[in-house]
C-alpha cells in the first residue's frame, strides 16, 4: 500500500518541478510562437549557477534563486536580441533548427568550461533531509522545498501576467501582435522580455532541481523532451496548463511504481517481470501522442 | 516509361549546375582510385549515407514542409531487419532490406494515419516521440538484443560478400552506396515532376487551397511520409551491413533524426540538391573539425561548438539553406 | 553562375586535396605505435582520464630505464629485443559511441598504419573496434572492458587481461556464501534467511545488461531468491522510481551494476528514501571512482564493491606500491581499477613485444598466445598473465582474479577500500549489516 502512495507523492513533487521547467517555454512560446530546443541547456545553466553559487560564497543554496534568476533572465535577453530575432524571420524548420545549434552550442560550452563530470551539492539546509511522514511516505525536504517555490513562481507569474501593466501587454503580444503593435506596445521589447521571464523561471527551476539531481553537460536533453511534452499537454501557451500538465506527467513517470503496486497487492508475479522502470518517460510520449491526436489543443491551449 | 522518362529529365535545370554535376559525379566516381587515407573513404562513405538521408526526408520535410524529426525509428527498423534476418536465418541483404522497407511502410503507415492530424510544432514533437518510443521499446526487446543490439559477426562470413554485402575493404561499400545514390538521385527527380510532387507544392503554399482543389491533403502526407521512410529504411539496412554493430542508442537517437532533418535543411530543403549539399558540406566539416580539434586535451568539445555556431548562422541568415542563397544570388543577378 | 561553378569546383578540389594530403603512411623511425581508444569525452570522461594516465605511465615506465621498480619493462629503456624501440602511443576519443570507434579503429590502422591496439572500457565499443581488429589482422588488447561475450566469439587477434563478469559475479555469491558460513572476518555466520532476498539494478547497456543476467543465473545456482531486477539507463537524471520499484521488493540484499553518475545517484536516492538492505554491492565501474568516493563522502561507508585494485594493495604487491607512487606524482591520485588495469594492459604490450622481438602481426600473435608473465610483474593482484588459446573462451587471461572491497573508515578518518574478499587476504574486519544512513 506504501508504493501507492509513495509514488503518489513523489509523482506530484517531481511534476511541480516539472512544471516550472515547462513554465518558461509556454511563455516563450505563447509570446512568439517560438519552440526552444535550447530549453533544457537553459535548466543545465540554471543548475550549474545554483551550484556554483552556493559553493563559492558558502551559502545556502535556496538563497541563490536570486542569482540564477538573473542570469537567466539576462541570458534570455542577449539569446533573443543576439539570436532569435533573426530566426523569427525565417520558416519552422530554421527555427526548430537553429534554437538546435543553440542546444549544441551551449551544451559543448558547458562541457568546455565545466568539464563532463558530474557536480552535485553536498551541504545547504535541506540537502539529504527527508520526512517520513508514515503511510511509507518518504518526502524529501529538497523536493519538497521545490514543489513549493514552484506553485510561487507560477503564483508570481499569473500575478504578472494578469495583474501588471506589463503582463498585460506581454499577453496582448501573445494574441495578437500586429494589433498590439497599433496600441503602441513595443513588441520587440516584449519578445525580449518573455524570453528574459521564460530564462528566469527555468533558471530558477534548475537551481532548485540540483538540490537532489547532479548536474553535468548533458541532461539538458531529457528536461527538454519532458518540457515539450507539458507544454504540448497542456496547451501551448497556457500557464495554468503547464502547471497541470507537470503534474500530470510526473504522475505518468511514477507509472512503474503504479504498476508495482497493482503487482503485489494482486499478485501478479507475471507483472513484476515487465521491465517498466526502463519505460519510465516513455509513456510521457505515448500521452503526449494520443492526447496530441484526441484533443490538439492540449487542456487549456488557445493557440494552434 | 513516362516515368523513366521523367527521371532522367533533368533539363529543367540551367547547363552550368548539370555540368557541374557531372563534373562532381565523375570526381565521386574516381575518387577510390586516388590514394586517399581511411578516413576520407570513411567520410565520403557517410556522405553518400547522409545524403540519402537528407534526400529521403526531404520528400516529407522539404517539398512537404512538415518538419519530421522522428526519422531515426526508420534508420533501425532497416537496420534490424537486415542484421536479424541475416544472423538468424542467413537472409541475404537483397532480400532482408526489401523487408525492411515493407516493415518500416508499414509502421509509417500505422502512425502516419494519426499523425498527419497534428501540424506544425505539435507533429514536430509528435515525431520525436513516437522515434523515442519505437527506441524504448527496442531497448527493452530481447529479440533484437535489447540494449545491448546486434552484431554482425566478423568472422563469420567470408569477405567480399556480394549477397551478404559483407566486405572488408570500404571501397566496395563506397561503390555499393554510390549507386543506390545515384538512384536516389534519380527518384528524386521524378517525384518532383510527379504528380505528388505537385501536390506536395500545392499543399505546402496554402493547404486550404489546395484541399478545395480536390487534394487529398492527408493521404498527400501520408504516401510522402511512406516514401521518405523507404529510402532512410534502405539506408538502414546498408548501414547494418557497413557497421556491422548495430544498438538503439546508436542507430534509433534523436540525434541522428536531428542531423538527417540538418542535412536537407542546411543544403536547402524543397531541392534537389539542397540535402546533398547539405550533406556535402556538414560531414567532411563535421568529421574533420573532430580530428583537427576534437582530441586535443583541454579544447574537449570545441569543435562541436564550432558545427553548432556555424548551424546558429545558417538557420538564422539564411533559413533556406545554401542552395537557397544559391538561387537569391541568381535571381538578383537576372534582373 | 560563374561564382557558383568556382563554388563547387573549389569544393570537389577541396575534398579531393584532404584526401590526398592527409597522412596515409607510417614513418619508417624506430618506434613501435599502439592505437589507444578510451572515451575521453562523454558521460565516462573521468574514468577516460584515468584510463589514459594508466597508459601513459607504462609506457614511460617502459620507455625509461627505472631501476627501482622491479619490473623487467623498467631495466631497459624501450624494448630490447628490437633495439631498444620505443613505444608511442596515439590516444583516440570515442565517446562511449560503438559506431565512432569502429571508424577510429580503422583510422588507426589504416592511416596511422598502428602495430596494434589498446582499449575501449566500454564492452559495447570493445565489442565494434575489436571486430574491426579482426578484419584486418591487428592485435589487440582490452585491459578492462568485462562482459563476458567479448572473448566467446573466437576472435584471433583478441586478448583481454582483465577477468570478466562471470568471475567477479561468481566471487560476490561466494561471499554471501561465505557469509552464512561464518567466513568473512569479524562476522559471525549469518543465517541464511536474512540475505536470501536479493533485488538488482543495473545500467541497460551492453555491460549492465549481462551482469543482470548473470546475477539471475548465479541466484539459482546458489538457492538465493532474486525477486527483481531491473535494468536502467545510466544518464537517468533521477531514479527514484527504481529505488522505490527496489525498496517496494523487500530485498536486504542490492546489488548494482553503474557507472559514476549513476552509482552516486543511485546511493543518494537510497539514503533519502531511507532504505536499509543489510548489503550493497555494486560491480566496480561507478562504484570505484574517485568521484564517487569524493561526493558520497561518509555515506558510503560499508558499501561492497568488486575491484581489481585498490590502495591497499600495495601491502602485498611492492611493485604496486612502487607504481602508486610514480602515478601518484604524475596525476594527485591513487591507482583505482581503471588505471591500474589499463597500465596493465599496456604492460601486457610491452612484454609480448619483447617476446615477439617484431612488429609483424603473425609474430605478435604467436607470442601473445604463449606468454606467461608472472604476477610479481603486476600492480594487480592476479596470479599473473596467460591467455586461454582453446575451448569457450579464447584470448582470455585465466590467471586473474577478482576481490571485494568494502568502505570503511581509516583510522586517520578518511574513508578508504579495505579487502574483504577472498577472505584469506581480508585486510580487515568486514562491517555487516550496513550501517544506518
Amino acid at each position: 500500500m506504501d508504493i501507492l502512495f509513495s509514488s503518489l507523492a513523489a509523482g506530484i513533487l517531481f511534476g511541480m518541478a516539472l512544471s516550472l521547467v515547462a513554465l518558461g517555454l509556454t511563455i516563450i512560446f505563447g509570446v512568439m510562437d517560438i519552440i526552444n530546443f535550447a530549453h533544457g541547456e537553459f535548466l543545465m545553466i540554471g543548475m550549474y549557477t545554483g551550484l556554483l553559487t552556493a559553493q563559492a560564497f558558502g551559502i545556502d543554496p535556496l538563497l541563490t534563486l536570486p542569482v540564477a534568476a538573473a542570469v537567466g533572465f539576462l541570458l534570455g535577453i542577449v539569446c533573443y536580441l543576439g539570436f532569435i530575432k533573426f530566426l523569427l524571420r525565417g520558416p519552422m524548420i530554421a527555427q526548430l533548427l537553429g534554437t538546435f545549434g543553440l542546444m549544441l552550442f551551449l551544451r559543448n560550452l558547458a562541457l568546455l568550461i565545466f568539464g563532463p563530470n558530474d557536480r552535485a551539492l553536498h551541504k545547504g539546509i535541506l540537502v539529504g533531509k527527508s520526512f517520513d511522514i508514515g503511510l511509507g511516505i518518504v518526502i524529501p525536504a529538497t523536493k519538497l522545498a521545490t514543489a513549493g517555490l514552484s506553485l510561487a513562481a507560477f503564483g508570481a507569474v499569473w500575478l504578472l501576467m494578469n495583474r501588471t501593466r506589463i503582463g498585460k501587454a506581454l499577453t496582448a503580444t501573445a494574441l495578437n501582435p500586429q494589433g498590439a503593435r497599433y496600441m503602441g506596445i513595443p513588441t520587440e521589447r516584449m519578445n525580449a522580455l518573455a524570453w528574459g521571464i521564460g530564462g528566469a523561471s527555468v533558471t530558477v527551476a534548475g537551481a532548485l532541481i540540483v538540490n537532489f539531481w547532479s548536474v553535468n553537460p548533458y541532461i539538458g536533453l531529457l528536461f527538454t523532451m519532458l518540457a515539450f511534452a507539458i507544454v504540448a499537454l497542456g496547451g501551448f501557451g497556457s500557464v495554468p496548463g503547464a502547471f497541470f500538465a507537470g503534474i500530470v506527467v510526473g504522475l505518468i513517470t511514477e507509472l512503474p511504481g503504479f504498476w508495482d503496486f497493482v503487482a503485489y497487492t494482486f499478485e501478479f508475479d507475471w507483472m513484476s517481470d515487465v521491465p517498466m522502470t526502463s519505460f519510465k518517460y516513455m509513456w510521457v510520449y505515448v500521452a503526449y501522442f494520443v492526447i496530441m491526436v484526441v484533443r490538439p489543443r492540449g487542456l487549456f491551449g488557445w493557440k494552434h | 516509361m513516362e516515368a523513366l522518362k521523367n527521371a532522367v529529365d533533368f533539363s529543367d535545370f540551367p547547363r552550368s549546375d548539370l555540368i557541374i554535376a557531372i563534373l562532381v559525379g565523375a570526381a565521386l566516381l574516381i575518387f577510390p582510385l586516388f590514394p586517399h587515407s581511411a578516413f576520407a573513404m570513411a567520410t565520403m562513405i557517410q556522405f553518400f549515407i547522409f545524403s540519402l538521408y537528407g534526400m529521403g526526408w526531404n520528400t516529407i520535410g522539404g517539398y512537404g514542409g512538415q518538419v519530421d524529426l522522428g526519422k531515426a525509428q526508420y534508420v533501425g527498423i532497416g537496420a534490424y531487419t537486415t542484421a536479424v534476418m541475416l544472423i538468424r536465418w542467413d537472409i541475404p541483404f537483397w532480400f532482408s532490406m526489401p523487408i525492411g522497407v515493407l516493415l518500416s511502410v508499414s509502421w509509417s503507415f500505422i502512425i502516419g494515419y494519426p499523425l498527419f492530424r497534428l501540424k506544425g510544432h505539435y507533429f514536430a514533437i509528435a515525431t520525436i516521440a513516437t522515434s523515442l518510443v519505437l527506441k524504448d521499446l527496442f531497448e527493452v526487446w530481447g529479440f533484437v538484443g535489447a540494449a545491448r543490439g546486434l552484431e554482425i559477426s566478423p568472422i563469420k562470413y567470408a569477405p567480399p560478400d556480394f549477397l551478404r554485402l559483407i566486405f572488408r575493404e570500404d571501397v566496395y561499400y563506397y561503390y555499393v552506396i554510390f549507386v543506390f545514390f545515384l538512384l536516389g538521385i534519380l527518384y528524386m527527380n521524378w517525384f518532383r515532376k510527379s504528380r505528388l510532387g505537385f501536390q506536395l507544392r500545392a499543399i505546402k503554399d496554402n493547404e486550404n487551397v489546395a484541399q478545395s482543389l480536390g487534394i487529398n491533403v492527408h493521404w498527400a502526407k501520408i504516401k510522402t511520409y511512406a516514401i521518405a521512410t523507404a529510402f532512410v529504411s534502405v539506408v538502414g539496412s546498408f548501414h547494418a551491413c557497413y557497421i556491422k554493430n548495430i544498438e538503439p542508442e546508436d542507430t534509433m537517437s534523436l540525434n541522428l533524426s536531428i542531423l538527417i532533418a540538418l542535412m536537407a535543411m542546411l543544403g536547402g530543403a524543397g531541392s534537389l540538391w539542397g540535402p546533398i549539399i547539405g550533406a556535402g558540406v556538414l560531414i567532411p566539416l563535421k568529421s574533420y573539425l573532430k580530428e583537427w580539434l576534437g582530441a586535443s586535451a583541454g579544447l574537449v568539445g570545441i569543435d562541436l561548438i564550432i558545427y553548432a555556431a556555424i548551424i546558429m548562422v545558417i538557420s538564422a541568415a539564411e533559413p533556406r539553406g545554401i542552395w537557397g542563397l544559391v538561387e537569391k544570388i541568381r535571381r538578383r543577378r537576372s534582373r | 553562375m560563374k561564382r557558383i561553378a568556382r563554388f563547387t569546383s573549389l569544393c570537389v578540389v577541396l575534398v579531393v586535396v584532404a584526401a590526398l594530403v592527409l597522412p596515409t603512411g607510417a614513418r619508417a623511425e624506430k618506434e613501435i605505435k599502439i592505437g589507444v581508444l578510451y572515451p575521453l569525452t562523454g558521460g565516462a570522461a573521468a574514468a577516460g582520464r584515468e584510463l589514459r594516465d594508466g597508459a601513459e605511465l607504462a609506457a614511460e615506465i617502459a620507455n625509461t630505464a627505472m631501476a627501482d621498480i622491479n619490473m623487467t619493462m623498467a631495466q631497459n629503456a624501450g624494448i630490447q629485443s628490437m633495439g631498444g624501440a620505443k613505444i608511442t602511443l596515439i590516444f583516440k576519443d570515442h565517446e562511449g559511441n560503438p559506431t565512432l570507434g569502429a571508424d577510429l579503429a580503422k583510422k588507426l590502422i589504416l592511416d596511422d598504419k598502428v602495430d596494434g591496439l589498446l582499449g575501449c572500457y566500454h564492452s559495447s565499443v570493445t565489442k565494434t573496434v575489436s571486430a574491426v581488429a579482426e578484419q584486418y589482422g591487428v592485435p589487440m588488447i582490452n585491459g578492462s572492458s568485462t562482459s563476458p561475450s567479448l572473448t566467446e566469439r573466437g576472435l584471433k587477434w583478441f586478448w583481454r587481461t582483465t577477468p570478466h563478469d562471470t568471475w567477479f559475479t561468481k566471487d560476490l555469491f561466494e561471499l554471501l556464501k561465505g557469509l552464512t558460513e561464518g567466513q568473512a572476518k569479524g562476522v559471525k555466520a549469518v543465517s541464511q534467511k536474512d540475505i536470501v532476498n536479493l533485488a538488482s539494478a543495473c545500467e541497460k547497456t551492453e555491460w549492465g545488461s549481462f551482469v543482470s543476467e548473470l546475477i539471475e543465473q548465479f541466484s539459482k545456482e546458489y538457492g538465493f531468491d532474486l525477486k527483481k531486477s531491473l535494468l536502467y539507463a545510466k544518464e537517468a537524471p533521477d531514479l527514484s522510481s527504481e529505488v522505490r520499484s527496489l525498496k517496494a521488493s523487500r530485498a536486504d540484499v542490492l546489488l548494482f551494476a553503474s557507472y559514476t553518475s549513476d552509482a552516486i545517484l543511485m546511493i543518494k536516492t537510497l539514503k533519502a528514501q531511507k532504505i536499509q538492505p543489510k548489503i550493497i554491492w555494486g560491480q566496480d565501474a561507478g562504484f570505484e571512482t574517485p568521484e564517487f568516493q569524493q561526493t558520497m563522502g561518509e555515506d558510503i561507508v560499508g558499501i561492497l564493491t568488486r575491484t581489481v585494485f585498490l590502495p591497499q594493495v600495495v601491502k602485498v604487491k611492492p611493485v604496486a606500491g612502487q607504481v602508486n607512487k610514480l602515478y601518484k606524482a604524475k596525476t594527485g591520485n591513487d591507482l583505482s581499477g581503471a588505471s591500474a588495469r589499463s597500465f596493465t594492459g599496456l604492460q601486457t604490450w610491452v612484454y609480448i613485444l619483447e617476446k615477439a622481438g617484431s612488429t609483424k602481426p603473425a609474430d605478435i600473435q604467436a607470442a601473445a598466445n604463449a606468454i606467461e608473465i608472472p604476477g610479481d610483474q603486476l600492480v594487480v593482484p592476479w596470479a599473473g598473465i596467460k591467455f586461454s588459446t582453446s575451448g569457450k573462451e579464447i584470448g582470455q587471461n585465466v590467471l586473474g582474479s577478482g576481490l571485494i572491497g568494502q568502505y570503511q573508515k581509516g583510522s586517520d578518518g578518511t574513508v578508504g577500500l579495505e579487502i574483504v574478499y577472498p577472505f584469506d587476504v581480508a585486510t580487515t574486519d568486514m562491517i555487516y549489516p550496513f550501517p544506518k544512513w
